[in-house]
């Protein structure tokens, strides 16, 4: 059983090692992302505050995050502290060569009066190679810090001045009471500064809202006018269109009444016409009927007469015989 | 035996824990490997929300701060692979050295990084879409990485992403503790945490594969190799697990 446990339990410590490999932490992300949020001289000063206590764990842990000494030098020149930034810049580029280029220009935007005070751009290549050789040994970004430093002695922080690789960082600033004055003051300047830019951009926004509701209602009416016109145009459209329907609606009734006319006038001829007909039909029937009654009449007379004749013809004969 | 069920078990262990290397995914970076890269400003196309009600207002305040947590920790896994990316800071201070505007950098030559500032690649990430719905948060973010070198793109990836909220039985949303953490530690709201979360989780999961050991790069290689976009979509379990899925399918 005891070798099966233990099995299970170096395959649980192994795998939490290999899947905790990925997680580093370097960067004070929580205060650069309050800052980045709200930018404040308060918010400046925690920052750098942070990068310095980042840098101090990084140092200890021997891992150094690529990029914070920039950082932290870009917080010293933000705040006035312009050859601890410098210093910080010369840090940077002597952890990680391949800044240079970068680190002078960031010198030339933040502290131009400063750039002679840089490491060269080349010439000291070969010396910072073989100083920091171990940067270009590892594979990964986690650095480790060169093997000279010795034990850390953690009571005090005088030996980072001392044992750190970069002359000396100024890890924790110390203020006389003039100057603490002086950053209290700064730091109510900058806080009636920050309150009196807030009010602005309130006012600002209120006003850009009168605007932006003015503007509305600018653009409301002209639509407004836009639209009426619109319908009014669309109302004579409609006007003209149900003037020419009627016009076509007449010209309609017109052909139809003459059509109707025609067919009238037609009818009424053909009635006559036919009338016409019937009347000389009915002389014509009325002649033959004329005729064909003195035929008959005519027949009958002559029937009459020859049977008359007939009759003296026999009553002559009678006669004749009784003589 | 048990030797080898040692032999058989511990190769397995590395490997599982190793997790999956995207040779094929990012094959064109390793035909040019910047040792130091340069993330530019981060472009925002996402849309806010019209303030209406105070959820409005806090909305965009958790989407803006988890915007800039997407920026903050681009860093992380690049530095983990062992590439130089100066700090935010920095990086401020060089973007307000810099006059051309982050599309100009994007399209045009952008040599002069490499010559007079000694970065090899410079990393443009935009923010598409930021969405929410009852159970998840979704981001649509694009990553381009440019070489300063070639001025050629070495690497391209538009990925939608989406965390799935821990809900009980019930149906009602459950926090993890490592959101409740996070909330605790950076003093923000939980939705906060959570976006914060998924876009940490975003970026480790797109940028984690680019290749290590930047000392060893063969610099005399400069070889021009177009990348062709790649479109994901990946999700983020309560459990932490991500799942991807291509473009065309829905998740």
């Amino acid at each position: 059983m005891k070798p099966i446990i233990r099995t299970m339990l170096i395959m649980t410590l192994t795998a939490v090692i290999a899947g905790c490999s990925g997680q580093y932490k370097g960067m004070p992300r929580e205060e650069v992302l309050s800052y980045q949020t709200n930018a404040t001289y308060g918010g400046l000063h925690t920052l750098a505050v942070a990068y310095a206590e980042s840098i101090n764990a990084a140092i200890k842990e021997d891992t150094l995050h690529p990029g914070m000494y920039a950082d932290y030098g870009v917080t010293l020149a933000l705040m006035g502290h312009r050859d601890a930034a410098c210093r910080m810049f010369n840090a940077e580029v002597r952890a990680f060569p391949e800044s240079r280029g970068m680190v002078w220009r960031i010198k030339q935007h933040l502290l131009p009066d400063m750039m002679g005070d840089t490491l060269a751009i080349s010439g000291d290549t070969a010396d910072i190679g073989q100083l920091m050789s171990w940067a270009y040994d590892s594979l990964t970004a986690l650095r480790p810090l060169p093997q000279v430093a010795p034990v850390v002695d953690s009571s005090d922080t005088a030996w980072l001045r001392k044992q750190t690789p970069v002359d000396s960082i100024p890890i924790e600033i110390r203020l006389t009471a003039n100057q603490k004055r002086e950053l209290l003051a700064e730091q109510q300047m900058a806080a009636e500064k920050a309150r009196q830019a807030y009010a602005d951009s309130v006012a600002n926004a209120k006003q850009a809202k009168i605007d932006a509701r003015k503007q509305a209602k600018v653009e409301k009416e002209k639509a407004k006018k836009l639209k009426e016109k619109e319908k009014a145009k669309a109302n004579k459209q409609k006007k003209r269109l149900e003037k020419q329907k009627q016009k076509e609606r007449k010209k309609q009734a017109a052909e139809k009444q003459k059509e109707q006319k025609r067919i009238a006038a037609e009818k009424q001829k053909q009635k006559e016409q036919e009338a016409l007909d019937k009347q000389r039909r009915r002389e014509q029937e009325t002649a033959e009927r004329k005729a064909q009654r003195e035929q008959e009449a005519a027949e009958k007379k002559a029937q009459r007469e020859q049977e008359a004749a007939q009759r003296k013809a026999q009553r002559q004969q009678k006669g004749g015989t009784e003589e | 035996m048990k030797n080898k069920l040692w032999i058989v078990l511990l190769p397995l262990l590395f490997v599982s824990c190793r997790g999956e290397k995207k040779m094929a995914q990012y094959s064109e970076v390793y035909q040019e490997r910047p040792a130091t890269i340069y993330i530019a400003p981060l472009v925002d196309h996402s849309e806010r929300r019209a303030v209406r009600t105070i959820e409005d207002s806090l909305y965009n305040a958790s989407v803006n701060i988890a915007t800039k947590q997407l920026f903050l920790t681009a860093s992380d896994p690049l530095v983990f692979n062992g590439y130089y990316v100066p700090g935010p800071l920095a990086s401020a201070q060089l973007a307000a050295t810099e006059s051309r505007t982050v599309k100009q950098l994007r399209n045009e030559n952008i040599n002069d990084y490499y010559t007079e500032l000694g970065i090899d690649a410079i990393l443009f990430i935009t923010v598409n879409k930021w969405s929410s719905t009852h159970n998840s948060w979704t981001v649509e973010v694009e990553y381009a990485l440019r070489s300063a070198r070639t001025g050629s793109e070495v690497m391209h990836a538009v990925v939608k992403a989406t965390k799935m909220l821990h809900s009980d039985f019930k149906g009602k949303p459950k926090p993890l503790g490592a959101d409740l953490d996070f909330a605790a530690k950076y003093g923000c709201d939980l939705e906060t945490a959570q976006r914060c979360r998924l876009v940490e989780t975003l970026n480790q999961f797109v940028l984690k594969d680019l290749p290590s050991g930047s000392r060893a790069r063969p610099v005399s290689i400069e070889r021009y190799v177009p990348t062709h976009a790649e479109y994901f979509n990946m999700q983020i379990n309560p459990d932490g697990s991500v799942m991807v899925v291509p473009d065309d399918e829905e998740l």
